[in-house]
C-alpha cells in the first residue's frame, strides 16, 4: 500500500469533557503555565536591568537581543535548557539559564541551534553545567546537521567554581572537543565573537567555519590580566587579540564588522549561503496544516489529580496537521498507540500511552489498566519502532507511563526480554526520536520509551510531568517493606512505632514528590526543558522540520518502500 | 576601525589619503621606489617601505612586494589610491587572501567593470541607458556591418579588452568599415592579446559627465551628484567642475539616482565612478566605470562636505553607509584644475626638474582654495612618474565667484624651475565659451593650439 491511510481522529472537546471538568483543569494547569512563564521570564531578565544597562552602555546587545535580531523576523526560537541551574547557588550568586542561551532559531528559513552567551550574566562567563548546557545544544545539532551559531561574549571560566566546569568529562574543554565532532560531521558552524572571548572561549570561535569579529571583541588565550608588563605597555586585551590581529594577521578571524547588528546582519547572510531545507522536497506537495481540534485546548485536557484519566487519542488528536492519523496495529496490545500523522506537512511516527481500562487479551472478558507495558505492547512498541528507524520516519514519544506490567505471570511471559529488545531497538535507532513527558514517567516505562538516558535528540517535560524510578507512594512502600504486611499496611502493633513508620513514610513520599518536580529535572538537566501544553504543536513543528531539513546524512524512504506497510498488510484481519 | 593602514601609491594622491587615515586614527604607512625615498611627501607616512626600482614595473606594480609590504607592518588595510594597482582585481584578491582588506570593490565587480562589453551589458541590465551598438562582441565583419546598417553610421570599432585608443577605427560607410576590421582586431590582439571588437554609433563631441556613487556591502548606494570633465587634452582631464553647467536639477537627480540604483543592483561596493557621454542632444550614455577613487574627487568633497576617502574606509571595515541620499546637498559650485610639469609653449612637453619657488595663493579670492600636492620648494618633478605638480580646487557660491576665485589662485602663483599648464588654465578660465558653460570635448575652450 502506497498511500499512507490517514483517517480523521478526535471529537470536539465538548464531545468527552463537560466544560465544568474542563475548566477545573484548565485553571490548575494555567496556575503552572503562570509559574512557568514568570520563571522564564526571570532568567531572560539575567542578573537584571543594571548588568542589561551596562551592556548597552558599552555600545553591545544583550545575548537575548542577538538572537532576535539573528531570527527570521516573526518566528519563535525554541529555547531549550531554560531552567539548568534553577535554583542553585553558587556562594550568593546564581546564574539563570547558565548564563548561556540555547535555542532553535529559524534564521532565512533554516532552522539552526544559537548558542549565545548571556553577557548580563558574570559578563557570560560558564558555570557549573554550562559547558554541559552547551555541549548539549551542540549534540541536539550535531545529530540533525543543523547549522550552529555561536555568538560569543564570554570572559571564561567562572574561576571560584572552576573545580566543578574545567577538569571532568563534560568539563569546558569538551565544547571544542563537540565543536570538532560537529565540523567532522560537515555541519556548518558560524561564530560571531562581539566581546571578552578569553581563554577556553577563544576555541569555540574558532573552529567555526566563519568567525565574524565587531570592533569591540578580542579573542585570547590569556588576557591582558595575564600578560605581564602589559599596564606599563598600555596594552589592553583588545590590542592583543582583536580584530585587528585576528582578521588581518593571524587569521583566526575571517571578517571585522563594525558592531553586533553588523555582524548579525553578516550571520543572517551566511546562514542564507546555505543549502535549503529539505522539508518541502519531503512534504510531498502537502501543505502543512494546523491541527482540526486546537492545540491550545491540551492545556484543559490533562485532570488536575494525577490519578485521573484522560483520552490519548484526544492529545494526538491535537498534534497532528488535520487531526488526520494512521493508527497501527489497533487491535493488538491495545495499551499502547503507535501510528503515522503529518506534522508540518511531514511524516512523523508517534508512541503514546493508552489511559483508563483496557480489555485483558489473555482473560476475555477481563479488564485492566492502560498506561502500562505489557508484553504485547511491549512488542508492538518496538516493531513500530524498528520500522520508523527502517523507513527513516521520525519518532515522538509521549510518555504518561506508569512503568512495566509485574508479578508472576509478567515475568512468565518474558517481560524482561520483550523490554530488553525495545530498549536495544531504541538504543540502535539511528532516525531522530524526540521525547515529551506529558505526566508520568516513571520507572523501566520512562527507559522503554525512550527516555533521556537512550538519547532523544530532545525531551521535554510539560508543567505537569513527574519523573522519577516510581511514585511517591510506592516507593516508599517499597523503602519501608520489611515494617509492611500482605496488604502494605503497617504491620506494629505499637502506637509509637506505628506512628514513626507512618512519619517515616509520609517524609520518603514528599521527598519524592519534590523530586518530581520538573524544574528539579530542568535543573539537573534530566530534561531539557519545560514546555506549557498548548506549545507542544509548536515544538513538533520545529522537530519535524528540523527532523528533514538536511538532505543526505540519513535515510529517509519514500511512503512507497515503508516497510511499515509491511506490517500493516501483516496485521490487517483476512476477510 | 583599522589601525594600519598601507597606501600602496606614492605622490599627490598617498599625501590626501595618509591625511584622512590620520584624522580617523589610523596610522598610514607608505611605500616608496628607490627614486622616491627621501621625497618631502612620505613624511605624511608614518613608515616607509621600499618596494623596488625608480620604474613603476618594478616598484609601485608589484603585486607581491607591496602585499608583503602591508603584511611586514602589520597593516590590516589597503587603500591603493588611483593609477598603478588601483583597478586589478587580481590585486584586491591577492590583499584578501593575505588578511589586508583591499579598500575598494569586490574582485569580482572590478572584473566586471573592467571589460567593456560585460560592463557595458551589466549597466544596460541595471537601467542605465547605453551608447546603440552590438550587444555582443562581433563575429566577423559582416556581422560588424550588418549591425552598422542597424544603428546608422557614422559608427566606431572598439576592442573589447581596449584602452588608449588602440583597436579603435571610426568609420563613415560600410566598405570602409568591412577594411576596418581586421587591421583593427590585428591592432587589439597586439596591444591587448586580445582581438575581439565591438562596435557603437559614433557620437562626436559631446561632454564627459560622470556620477560619484558611494555603495556599502548591504545593498545601499547613494550618488554624490556629477562632474562635469570635458575639457581635455588627449583624454587626459584638464578642469573639472561640480556641478555640470549642462545638466537641469531635474536632469540631475534623474542621472544621479540611476547611477546609484545600477550600482546597488550590480553589487558594487566602495567609491566608484560611472561616466557618461551627454550627447548633442542632451541624451546621456553609460561608458564606463571606474572602480576607484578619482583624481577629481575634491570637486565632489568641495560641494557635499563630504571626505570621501573617509567613506572608503569605513565601507571597507564593513561600516553600513551612514548618508542618506534625501540630505546629502549640493552646496555652492567648485572647479579643480590639474597643474602638470608641462609646457604649453611647447606641446606639451613634460618638463621634468628642480622647482625653485612653489607658491600658490589661497586667500585672494571670494571662495576657499584647496591645494592638493605631494611637493614644495627644493623638490624635484620626477620624470619617472606622472606629471601632475598640484591639484587647485576653488570653492564658491556660485560658477562666476568659482572661476574668479581659481583665476586668482592662478594668476597669483609662483612656480619656478619647471613649466607648468597653468598659462593654459588661465587662457581656458577668462575664455568666453568656458564661462558661457557651453562647451565639449570635442576642443579645449578658449585654447587654439594643440586641441584634442
Amino acid at each position: 500500500m502506497a498511500h499512507v491511510p490517514l483517517s480523521p481522529i478526535g471529537r470536539p472537546r465538548e464531545g468527552f469533557l463537560d466544560a465544568a471538568t474542563y475548566e477545573k483543569s484548565l485553571a490548575a494547569m494555567r496556575e503552572k503555565e503562570e509559574l512557568l512563564a514568570s520563571r522564564r521570564a526571570q532568567v531572560a531578565a539575567g542578573w537584571g536591568p543594571t548588568y542589561v544597562d551596562r551592556v548597552h552602555a558599552d555600545g553591545k546587545l544583550t545575548a537575548r537581543e542577538r538572537l532576535e535580531k539573528l531570527k527570521d523576523p516573526g518566528s519563535t526560537p525554541f529555547e531549550v535548557g531554560t531552567f539548568v541551574n534553577h535554583g542553585r547557588k553558587f556562594g550568593n550568586r546564581e546564574s539563570p539559564g547558565a548564563g548561556v542561551v540555547t535555542a532553535f532559531t529559524r534564521v532565512e528559513g533554516r532552522w539552526t541551534m544559537v548558542i549565545a552567551n548571556d553577557n548580563t550574566v558574570a559578563s557570560g562567563s560558564w558555570w557549573p553545567r554550562t559547558p554541559e548546557k552547551i555541549e548539549r545544544a551542540q549534540e541536539m545539532a550535531l545529530r540533525l546537521r543543523l547549522p550552529v551559531v555561536y555568538l560569543v561574549d564570554c570572559s571564561g571560566l567562572y574561576l571560584p567554581e572552576q573545580s566543578q566546569s574545567f577538569p571532568g568529562r563534560t568539563g569546558a574543554g569538551h565544547i571544542f572537543k563537540k565543536n570538532s565532532e560537529l565540523s567532522a560531521a560537515g555541519v556548518p558552524q558560524i561564530a560571531g565573537v562581539f566581546g571578552d572571548c578569553i581563554a577556553g572561549g577563544g576555541y569555540m570561535p574558532i573552529i567555526s567555519d566563519r568567525v565574524y569579529m565587531t570592533e569591540k571583541a578580542y579573542m585570547v588565550i590569556a588576557g591582558a590580566a595575564l600578560i605581564k608588563g602589559a599596564k606599563s605597555q598600555h596594552l589592553s586585551s583588545l590590542d592583543i587579540g582583536g580584530a585587528e590581529v585576528h582578521v588581518h594577521r593571524s587569521g583566526c578571524a575571517d571578517v571585522r564588522v563594525p558592531d553586533d547588528d553588523t555582524a548579525l546582519a553578516m550571520i543572517r547572510e551566511e546562514i542564507a549561503r546555505l543549502p535549503t531545507s529539505g522539508a518541502e522536497f519531503y512534504r510531498h506537495a502537502a501543505d502543512p496544516a494546523e491541527p482540526h481540534h486546537a492545540s491550545a485546548e491540551l492545556s484543559g485536557l490533562f485532570p488536575a489529580d494525577h490519578r485521573m484519566t484522560y483520552p490519548a487519542e484526544e492529545v494526538l488528536a491535537r498534534l497532528v496537521d488535520d487531526s488526520h492519523f494512521w493508527e497501527i496495529f489497533p487491535e493488538r496490545g491495545r495499551e499502547m498507540i503507535v501510528g503515522i500523522g503529518r506534522v508540518s506537512g511531514l511524516y512523523v511516527g508517534f508512541v503514546a500511552n493508552r489511559q483508563g481500562v483496557i480489555d485483558d487479551p489473555d482473560h476475555c472478558g477481563a479488564k485492566k489498566p492502560a498506561g502500562i507495558l505489557y508484553r504485547e505492547g511491549i512488542a508492538k512498541v518496538a516493531a513500530f519502532s524498528r520500522a520508523c528507524d527502517d523507513d527513516g520516519i521520525p519518532i515522538v514519544w509521549l510518555q504518561d507511563i506508569s512503568g512495566f506490567d509485574i508479578g508472576v505471570e509478567a515475568e512468565k511471559q518474558g517481560l524482561l526480554a520483550y523490554g530488553s529488545s525495545l530498549i536495544y531497538t531504541n538504543s540502535t535507532n539511528t532516525t531522530p526520536m524526540f521525547t515529551v513527558l506529558l505526566r508520568k514517567a516513571s520507572g523501566a516505562g520512562y527507559y522503554a520509551m525512550a527516555g533521556l538516558p537512550y538519547e532523544p535528540i530532545v525531551q521535554l517535560s510539560t508543567p505537569i510531568a513527574r519523573l522519577a524510578v516510581m511514585e511517591g507512594r510506592t516507593l516508599a512502600i517499597a523503602a519501608f517493606n520489611t515494617k509492611l504486611d500482605d496488604d502494605f499496611q503497617i504491620a506494629a502493633k505499637d502506637p509509637e512505632e506505628r506512628a514513626k513508620i507512618e512519619a517515616g513514610m509520609k517524609e520518603t513520599e514528599q521527598r519524592i514528590e519534590g523530586d518530581m518536580d520538573p524544574y528539579r529535572s530542568a535543573s539537573q538537566m534530566d530534561t531539557d526543558e519545560i514546555v506549557a501544553c498548548g506549545e507542544l504543536r509548536g515544538w513538533l513543528e520545529l522537530f519535524a522540520e528540523a527532523s528533514y531539513q538536511s538532505i543526505g546524512y540519513r535515510r529517509v524512504k519514500n511512503p512507497r518502500i515503508w516497510s511499515l506497510h509491511d506490517l500493516a498488510t501483516l496485521s490487517e484481519p483476512r476477510t | 576601525m583599522f589601525q594600519r593602514l598601507l597606501i600602496a601609491n606614492r605622490g599627490e594622491v598617498a599625501v590626501r589619503i595618509a591625511r584622512t587615515a590620520r584624522a580617523m586614527s589610523v596610522a598610514p604607512i607608505g611605500i616608496a621606489s628607490r627614486a622616491d625615498l627621501g621625497a618631502r611627501w612620505l613624511a605624511a607616512m608614518d613608515e616607509t617601505v621600499c618596494v623596488g626600482g625608480a620604474s613603476p614595473r618594478e616598484s609601485y606594480l608589484q603585486a607581491e612586494r607591496i602585499v608583503q609590504a602591508a603584511v611586514q607592518t602589520g597593516c590590516s588595510a589597503l587603500h591603493p589610491g588611483w593609477g598603478f594597482l588601483a583597478e586589478n582585481p587580481r590585486f584586491a584578491a591577492l590583499c584578501a587572501q593575505h588578511g589586508v582588506a583591499f579598500v575598494g570593490p569586490p574582485a569580482r565587480v572590478m572584473r566586471l567593470m573592467g571589460l567593456k562589453t560585460p560592463a557595458r551589458i551589466a549597466m544596460q541590465a541595471a537601467g542605465l541607458p547605453v551608447i546603440p551598438g552590438s550587444r555582443d562582441l562581433l563575429a566577423d565583419a559582416d556581422a560588424a556591418v550588418a549591425k552598422a546598417r542597424e544603428i546608422g553610421y557614422p559608427v566606431i570599432l572598439k576592442a573589447d579588452a581596449g584602452g588608449g585608443g588602440r583597436g579603435m577605427r571610426r568609420c563613415t560607410e560600410p566598405r570602409e568599415l568591412a577594411e576596418a576590421f581586421a587591421a583593427a582586431s590585428a591592432e587589439a590582439q597586439a596591444a591587448f592579446g586580445n582581438g575581439k571588437l565591438y562596435l557603437e554609433r559614433y557620437l562626436a563631441g559631446g561632454r564627459h559627465i560622470e556620477v560619484q556613487i558611494l555603495a556599502d556591502r548591504f545593498g545601499k548606494a547613494v550618488h554624490l551628484f556629477e562632474r562635469e570633465c570635458s575639457i581635455q587634452r588627449n583624454h587626459q582631464k584638464l578642469i573639472e567642475e561640480s556641478p555640470s553647467p549642462a545638466l537641469s536639477p531635474a536632469e540631475r537627480s534623474e542621472i544621479g539616482g540611476a547611477a546609484a540604483r545600477a550600482a546597488a543592483q550590480i553589487g558594487y561596493v566602495g567609491a566608484g565612478t560611472i561616466e557618461f557621454l551627454r550627447d548633442g542632444a542632451g541624451k546621456l550614455y553609460f561608458m564606463e566605470m571606474n572602480t576607484r577613487l578619482q583624481v577629481e574627487h575634491p570637486v565632489t568633497e568641495a560641494i557635499t562636505g563630504i571626505d570621501i576617502v573617509k567613506e572608503q574606509l569605513r565601507i571597507a571595515a564593513n561600516e553600513a553607509l551612514a548618508l542618506v541620499q534625501d540630505r546629502i546637498a549640493a552646496r555652492g559650485h567648485a572647479i579643480e584644475c590639474r597643474i602638470n610639469a608641462e609646457d604649453p609653449a611647447q606641446g606639451f612637453r613634460p618638463s621634468p626638474g628642480r622647482i625653485e619657488t612653489f607658491e600658490i595663493p589661497t586667500d585672494k579670492g571670494p571662495g576657499t582654495v584647496r591645494i592638493d600636492t605631494h611637493l614644495g620648494a627644493g623638490d624635484e618633478v620626477s620624470p619617472y612618474y606622472d606629471s601632475l605638480v598640484a591639484k587647485v580646487i576653488a570653492h564658491a557660491p556660485t560658477r562666476e565667484k568659482a572661476i574668479e576665485t581659481m583665476l586668482r589662485a592662478l594668476a597669483g602663483a609662483r612656480i619656478e624651475g619647471i613649466a607648468t599648464t597653468i598659462p593654459l588654465h588661465l587662457e581656458v578660465l577668462v575664455s568666453e565659451e568656458f564661462r558661457s558653460g557651453r562647451y565639449d570635448t570635442s576642443r579645449i575652450p578658449g585654447w587654439g593650439v594643440g586641441a584634442a
